[in-house]
């Protein structure tokens, strides 16, 4: 196993105002890593995510990627370290999903340089695997959820860092493109050797896809560890308040 | 697509030649070289046109891009409006033959008046479109009364404040051109060189931030080097208006979206949007003159009604 984790959450506090949304998170994502975040609504998720990409500043705490903490990133080198993927993000100006990918490669262009070969030809590479190379003229508007959705995740893959962070990726998508989704995740996280956090809220998919769990609850980590000894009945039950059945029968 | 640019440089030289042909005086190209029509009226007045439309819609281009909306530009939001706020207290003031003076003011007022914007449009740390546009328009109405106020308190700079306030080239001299050239070279040439950075802005400014873009820094320099530009624009030829909704709207019909594209275009499709308005304005209704704004405005506000309506029924 590697010696440091990539990832290292250490002591973070987080508070908007006066509430207080994190309080004492610590966790350590090891490297190559699928990790499904996990929790009610409000109970921070977004937020620790945010706190990772540097979006956000804890009141105290500090979150070390690659051991080094990332407020001594400048933000470039930290956006070839972390690539982010939003829920559903829109804009009123419709760029192509070819244009979209290559924005991507800002982090590695110095100013007034344009795309080089290189760079066009890592944003073919990774649109087609994300399938989206066909829709590469598409504008947003032309694309179903789905499909831009795997644009989103190919201007990630485009950014090459070796941590992925995702944020809802499925939301707002129908059944059989969640799965597309998550197979996709799972197998960039295979094959590329990227450690991947996903925020999420289906714990089917989360039990069939993510071999690691970070459980949320009350601001704090509940439980951290391998998915299948995390996501029992009981934690089920305390945690989210119901009884999900999902767990007795062999899931999906 | 791409190859457009040379086309559209030629049309604006044409254009900026055939614009000193007219007016009032009618001159044979012969005689047109020499007069001093042509050298101290029209020549300055032509360049400062150019000078302001490019100003006033790699701006705009900006400004859509920072706040990530295709409604705003210096006029709507009131930028403009508060460098004339400026630039009539320096009138007041006893500056009003310092071009240097005027636009100092200009730029404090205008600085002022995006930090107030700011400040009153950002909830959480979010910026509300809907309040920015709102915030924009009573800044406007707010700036117009003291405008007025001020005219009313001091009525022998009544006419040189109006000139502010309605926008006009006819006080082109060579002294506005030559002040307002450095600032708008310099100013274009710093968002020019964030023309990326402004495509990642458009998708958002968290997402940019991901993406590399120091966010805070480059908005803030952005913001300082277009204010700058539109205050020794309103200090040289007044307040006129949708100049920067207009020109960046009609070249991302040409060019698509990559601000790369859509700024130089925007220099010179500008040039040429604000030279025709003018040139229009001054050879109308000869000898009289119409006020530029008006006619900026009658193309502007409309296409700023389309584009309300447009998004509203995206939403």
């Amino acid at each position: 196993m590697t010696a440091s984790p990539m990832i290292s959450i250490q002591h973070l506090d987080c508070a908007f105002g006066t509430k207080q949304v994190l309080s004492d998170i610590c966790a350590d994502i090891e490297q190559g890593g699928m990790y499904a975040l996990m929790g009610l609504n409000g109970c921070g998720k977004t937020t620790l995510l945010r706190c990772i990409g540097n979006l956000l500043q804890p009141q105290r705490g500090a979150v070390l990627v690659g051991g080094t903490d990332i407020r001594r990133y400048t933000t470039r080198q930290l956006a070839r370290q972390i690539s982010m993927v939003r829920q559903h993000s829109h804009t009123d100006f419709e760029f192509s999903a070819f244009e979209t990918v290559l924005m991507g490669r800002n982090p590695y262009q110095r100013r007034l340089q344009n795309e080089s070969r290189r760079d066009w030809a890592i944003v073919e590479r990774c649109m087609r695997l994300t399938h989206t190379w066909e829709h590469r003229l598409s504008k947003p508007h032309e694309m179903s959820g789905g499909e831009w959705q795997r644009v989103m995740i190919a201007r990630a893959l485009a950014q090459d860092t070796p941590v992925m962070l995702f944020d809802e990726p499925t939301s707002n998508l129908d059944i059989a493109h969640q799965f597309e989704i998550m197979e996709l995740l799972s197998d960039i996280n295979r094959s590329r050797r990227k450690t991947i956090l996903i925020v999420m809220h289906d714990l089917n998919l989360a039990y069939r896809y993510c071999p690691s769990l970070l459980l949320l609850h009350n601001r704090r980590i509940h439980y951290q560890g391998p998915m299948h000894d995390g996501l029992t009945p009981a934690t089920v039950r305390q945690v989210f308040g119901i009884d999900y059945p999902f767990l007795h029968r062999s899931p999906l | 697509m791409k190859r457009l640019l040379p086309y559209l440089l030629l049309a604006l030289l044409l254009l900026m030649a055939a614009s000193a042909a007219m007016g009032a005086v009618r001159l044979s190209w012969d005689e047109l070289w020499r007069s001093p029509v042509f050298l101290n009226l029209r020549l300055p007045r032509i360049l400062l046109c150019v000078l302001a439309g490019a100003a006033l819609s790699v701006s705009g281009a900006s400004y859509q891009a920072i706040f990530r909306n295709s409604l705003t530009d210096p006029y709507v939001l009131g930028i403009s409006s508060g460098a004339s706020l400026g630039a009539a207290v320096a009138i007041v003031a006893g500056l009003q033959h310092s071009l240097l003076g005027i636009g100092g003011c200009a730029l404090v007022s205008a600085l002022l008046t995006i930090w107030l914007i700011y400040r009153i449009a950002t909830i959480g740390n979010r910026l509300h479109s809907t309040t920015l546009l709102l915030t924009g328009v009573c800044l406007t109405f707010l700036i117009a009364a003291l405008v007025s106020l001020l005219m009313v308190l001091h009525q022998d700079k009544m006419e040189s404040i109006i000139f502010w306030t309605m926008g006009s080239f006819s006080g082109a001299t060579w002294g506005a051109v030559l002040t307002l050239l450095p600032v708008v070279v310099l100013g274009v040439l710093v968002v020019l060189r964030h023309a990326r950075d402004l495509n990642l802005l458009l998708v958002g400014s968290e997402e940019a931030q991901s993406m590399g873009v120091e966010v805070e820094k480059v908005k803030k320099r952005l913001l300082l080097a277009t204010t700058l530009m539109i205050s020794f624009t309103v200090s040289c030829s007044g307040v006129i208006g949708f100049v920067g909704l207009v020109v960046p709207h009609c070249v991302r019909l040409l060019v698509g979206p990559d601000n790369r594209r859509v700024l130089p275009y925007s220099i010179v499709v500008g040039g040429i949007f604000v030279l025709l308005c003018d040139t229009l304005a001054r050879t109308v209704l000869q000898p009289g003159e119409l006020p530029v704004g008006s006619l900026t405005a009658l193309v502007g506000a409309p296409l700023f009604i389309y584009l309300l309506y447009r998004s509203k029924q995206a939403l």
